[in-house]
């Protein structure tokens, strides 16, 4: 590998015949802008990078250094680098144009970057060696600095002259889109985008013009240095125009000058997140958690949020106009610029239903800094959950079954989720105890979207003092809401934690459970916690194809829209909540399922309110679906 | 010539303007939708606050109405609006030429099963104050409870079932009831659940105070759930806000006093002459003060719940102002 590597860099040390460097010392006035800029943006970087490592806790610094090293998330950070920041598939998957456009310019430039620096290596290599030597800006502004004999172009030079024109062409039709984008978004996919602010502009424009400046500046040079299908016509047609003394160096400047204000700008601008998103990358891979809302990781999210606004069709709020001053990017904005007022209002308004992070391209978790964001207020509220201790498990004393059902506050305000659960487990001849059949402690969800982890933790213990005690072996709910916290926050050791939906799955696939087809159509809706939260998609619709005919909504699996009734927003009025609901359900019906069903109690409570057709539960529908023997 | 006047509506509101109406020499015909008259007094024991038999009132109000044109078991298919008069299509086929209409279309009760946290229509004992007045006429069963309790405003006063109003005739109706339970079951425990129990008619707060010396117990606070114990009675988890704790208390039987709602037949009337309705979802009246009977349509009148929750004795009042301003409307006209 060494021996390579040595060949390799003594090969480049040899400068090719018949290039020669048209200025002696290399350097020319109009490389200053360009050079003040990306040295600022440099030293911005690094010390933002410090700050950001320096409010770590010791131990997430200790993770992140350990998981560089490790070979598995190491591949996976370069795969993810790769694949989100420069291919952008995650874009791609969604909304193709979209994804072009993007990966067009990020992939594009990057090349451009890449191939450019080979060039040098290959043809010029005494200039990549210090900075004294022009290695800052030499590779950037090759073409300008060299005189290329006629006569000897290789095979080898031809093919980088014409990869270096193909990645240019390749930008410049991202760029076109972009603009094109800017006038007509929705012809890219998106409805609303977000308003851009005075640095997002002057970076905004300079990025549009660096890339027609880059083709001009190397039109004007490219009978000096060379050039392929694009500079070299262009060339001609300029001295079609102008003649034979060309005065190229005011092009030169420009494109300097546009790179130079586009570093300055980016700091401020959402153009940050080009440089930002592989740290964020290689943090989330490192399993590292938001623990303050504007520091450490969250910094990093911050600055890796690229404004794009795709959260913005994405927030259910977003059916009424007035309310897209909530969404995500602008939560993120006015962090950025620690706007207090601002920021509280929008964190508390968030329903929590976690669409804006699964259809990120960057992959922010904004909902978890929203909640951060909560607990620097809320965490202060007192609490006093002494009458807590008076409770028993009532039916302990019975004899032990195997499987513990906890039904959770939002299922005892819709008992018939409660009836139909437990008749369809006493069909399937299942004993269980029933946790809170005479009222029971809550799991502590509610509060730790609120924001108030400590009371949340105290609800935790308790509940988890209870459930180990019991000696159960299955958890079953039929709250999405309880469920992702025992599963993700209780730490329950030897005891499976399901929802319903996937218990009564597996009730049915083994035979214990038998449900006869029908033939009446419904619609699933995927409620958040249970979908995005906990990633069930396929378990419920499982049991419901056994069941009926299942119709597909418009918008499902990661991107259905909530119902409205979240527990996760604190301040939303019920008008609001009522215009989201109408939205979700007209999202469902879209191909006329006869009824909607829902697994989650809150969906099902807020739908019932607004749904011109049935709105049943699961378990409701299972059970009357069951085949008695 | 006589003038036409057609009433939609034959409960209490409907049926006292048309024995005035007709009285005074016009030609009415009423309209109901159900196959008896009477409206919710058809279906209801006795009133509050001296435990008057609805059957006897009814009875009353429907003897006066004699030459009333009644139509009943129909139902309003088309109203248009003409010059100065209103073409009525009746489900029956009658077309009438109206010179005035009265919209006597009364409310709807409350759904109880929207409240599902109550359990309306999902365990045995929970029932609504319409169900018990049924019991009370011999016409419903319910086993002999150990312990009853009323919810108060169910429905009502919420803004979570979207009726943020008071229905007004809830508390002194759920007061009656407890006393007539405790009357039935002397061995029972009778509880109320209020929010603030707003008696405030003539008699009411006397009613009240009986029912306290009758040991129905008042509970100040919400219900919050209703849940079913294993040996399936209620458990009912409320907060005594007058101590500020959580309580629970098992029940044999819940009645919950559901609320007023516009009338989905009047709603439907309304709808097609473009009538505006108020954030509550009754009619909206000319103004707030001086023409309570009237709407924004010339010849169009209310009168009784049409235009908001209201006790029986101001639906009477409000039928006889109605027929009082239709009378002026037609003598001017």
């Amino acid at each position: 590998m060494t021996a390579l590597l040595q060949t390799l860099y003594t090969y480049s040390q040899i400068t090719p015949e018949g290039i020669i460097d048209r200025y002696p010392n290399s350097y020319n006035h109009f490389v200053l802008p360009f050079v003040i800029g990306i040295s600022f943006i440099m030293v911005y970087l690094l010390i933002g990078l410090i700050r950001i490592l320096y409010h770590l806790t010791a131990e997430d610094r200790k993770r992140l250094f350990i998981s560089l090293f490790t070979p598995k998330t190491a591949l996976k950070n370069i795969k993810d680098i790769f694949c989100d920041c420069l291919l952008h598939t995650k874009i791609w998957k969604r909304k193709p144009l979209l994804g072009y456009m993007h990966s067009a310019i990020a992939f594009g430039w990057f090349m451009l970057i890449v191939l450019g620096h080979i060039e040098v290596a290959l043809f010029a290599p005494r200039h990549l060696d210090s900075v004294a030597d022009g290695a800052l800006y030499y590779p950037i502004f090759y073409r300008f600095f060299i005189w290329m004999s006629p006569e000897h172009e290789t095979l080898r030079g031809s093919l980088f002259f014409f990869l270096m024109d193909f990645f240019l062409l390749y930008v410049l039709s991202g760029i076109a889109l972009a603009m094109y984008k800017r006038v007509r978004s929705i012809a890219l996919g998106m409805r609303h985008t977000t308003k851009p602010s005075l640095a997002d502009r002057v970076a905004l424009y300079c990025l549009w013009a660096i890339f027609p400046l880059r083709l001009l500046a190397e039109g004007f040079t490219a009978d000096l240095s060379g050039g392929s299908f694009l500079t070299k016509p262009l060339n001609m047609l300029f001295r079609n125009f102008f003649g034979n003394e060309l005065n190229f160096l005011p092009t030169w400047w420009l494109y300097s000058i546009c790179l130079g204000l586009f570093f300055l700008a980016m700091p401020f601008s959402r153009y940050m997140h080009i440089l930002t998103e592989p740290l964020l990358i290689v943090m989330r891979n490192a399993g590292l958690k938001v623990r303050k809302p504007r520091k450490g990781f969250a910094e990093a999210e911050i600055y890796a949020c690229s404004s794009c606004g795709l959260c913005l069709d994405a927030c259910p709020m977003n059916t009424q106009k007035k309310n897209l001053k909530y969404s995500s990017v602008y939560f993120i904005r006015f962090l950025r610029r620690h706007n207090e007022k601002k920021i509280n209002e929008i964190a508390d308004k968030c329903l929590m239903c976690g669409k804006c992070y699964a259809l990120c391209p960057v992959g922010v978790n904004s909902p978890d800094i929203r909640r951060a964001q909560r607990e620097t207020l809320n965490h202060k509220l007192s609490f006093d959950f002494t009458p807590m201790d008076n409770f028993r498990l009532k039916e302990n004393s019975e004899e032990s079954a195997e499987i513990m059902y906890f039904a959770g506050c939002m299922s005892h305000l819709t008992p018939k989720i409660i009836k139909s659960v437990t008749s369809v487990l006493e069909s399937a001849g299942k004993k269980f105890i029933f946790a809170d059949r005479e009222g029971g402690i809550c799991c502590g969800r509610p509060m730790l979207l609120a924001g108030r982890t400590e009371a949340a933790k105290e609800l935790i213990s308790k509940n988890k003092k209870m459930i180990m005690e019991s000696g159960c072996k299955i958890l079953l709910l039929s709250c999405p809401i309880c469920y992702k916290v025992f599963k993700d926050d209780y730490d329950l050791k030897g005891i499976r934690v399901l929802h319903y939906t996937q218990y009564l799955n597996e009730l049915i696939e083994k035979g214990e459970l038998k449900v006869s087809k029908g033939s009446s159509s419904m619609v699933y809706h995927d409620p958040c916690e249970l979908g995005r939260g906990c990633g069930v998609y396929e378990e419920p619709r499982n049991v419901l194809r056994s069941i009926g005919e299942l119709k597909k909504a418009e918008k499902e699996r990661d991107e259905s829209i909530c119902c409205g009734g979240s527990l996760g927003s604190l301040t939303l009025d019920n008008k609001d909540r009522g215009k989201i609901a109408e939205s979700s359900i007209n999202n469902l019906t879209a191909e006329n399922p006869q009824s909607i069903v829902t697994a989650c109690p809150l969906c099902y409570r807020s739908f019932r309110e607004k749904s011109p057709i049935p709105v049943k539960d699961f378990a409701e529908v299972v059970c009357e679906n069951i085949k008695s023997n | 010539m006589k003038n036409n006047i057609l009433i939609i509506g034959g409960g209490p509101a409907g049926l006292e303007a048309s024995s005035i109406l007709v009285k005074m020499g016009y030609n009415v015909i009423l309209v109901e939708k159900e196959k008896e008259l009477g409206g919710h007094l058809a279906k209801w024991d006795t009133l509050f606050p001296d435990g008057l038999k609805a059957e006897d009132l009814l009875k009353s109000l429907i003897k006066k109405t004699e030459g009333v044109k009644c139509f009943t078991d129909t139902q309003v298919q088309s109203v248009n609006i003409l010059d100065k008069s209103y073409n009525v299509i009746l489900s029956n086929g009658i077309t009438v030429l109206a010179d005035a209409l009265l919209l006597a279309t009364g409310f709807d009760l409350f759904k109880a099963e929207k409240k599902e946290e109550y359990g309306y229509g999902i365990y045995e004992g929970v029932i609504t104050n319409a169900d018990l007045e049924q019991f009370f006429k011999g016409k419903f069963s319910i086993k002999k409870p150990k312990a009853v309790g009323f919810v108060h405003c169910v429905g009502s006063r919420d803004e979570k079932a979207c009726n943020p109003a008071c229905s007004k005739v809830c508390c002194a109706t759920a007061v009656k009831q407890a006393c007539h339970i405790k009357e039935t079951f002397e061995e029972a425990d009778v509880f109320c659940f209020y929010m603030d129990l707003r008696m405030f008619g003539r008699h009411y707060e006397d009613l009240y105070l009986k029912a306290q010396k009758m040991g129905i117990r008042f509970i100040r606070g919400r219900v919050s759930e209703v849940a079913e114990t294993s040996e399936g009675r209620l458990l009912v988890k409320a907060e005594d806000t007058l101590s500020s704790k959580p309580i629970k208390v098992t029940l044999d039987t819940l009645v919950l006093m559901a609320g007023m709602r516009p009338s989905e037949s009047g709603y439907m009337v309304g709808h097609q002459l473009n009538l505006s309705v108020e954030e509550d979802g009754f009619f909206s009246t000319k103004d707030t003060m001086l023409s309570l009977q009237k709407s924004n349509l010339e010849g169009l009148f209310f009168a009784g719940a049409a235009t908001g929750p209201k006790t029986l004795p101001d639906t009477l009042h409000e039928a006889r102002s109605a027929a009082m301003e239709i009378d002026n409307y037609l003598t001017k006209k």
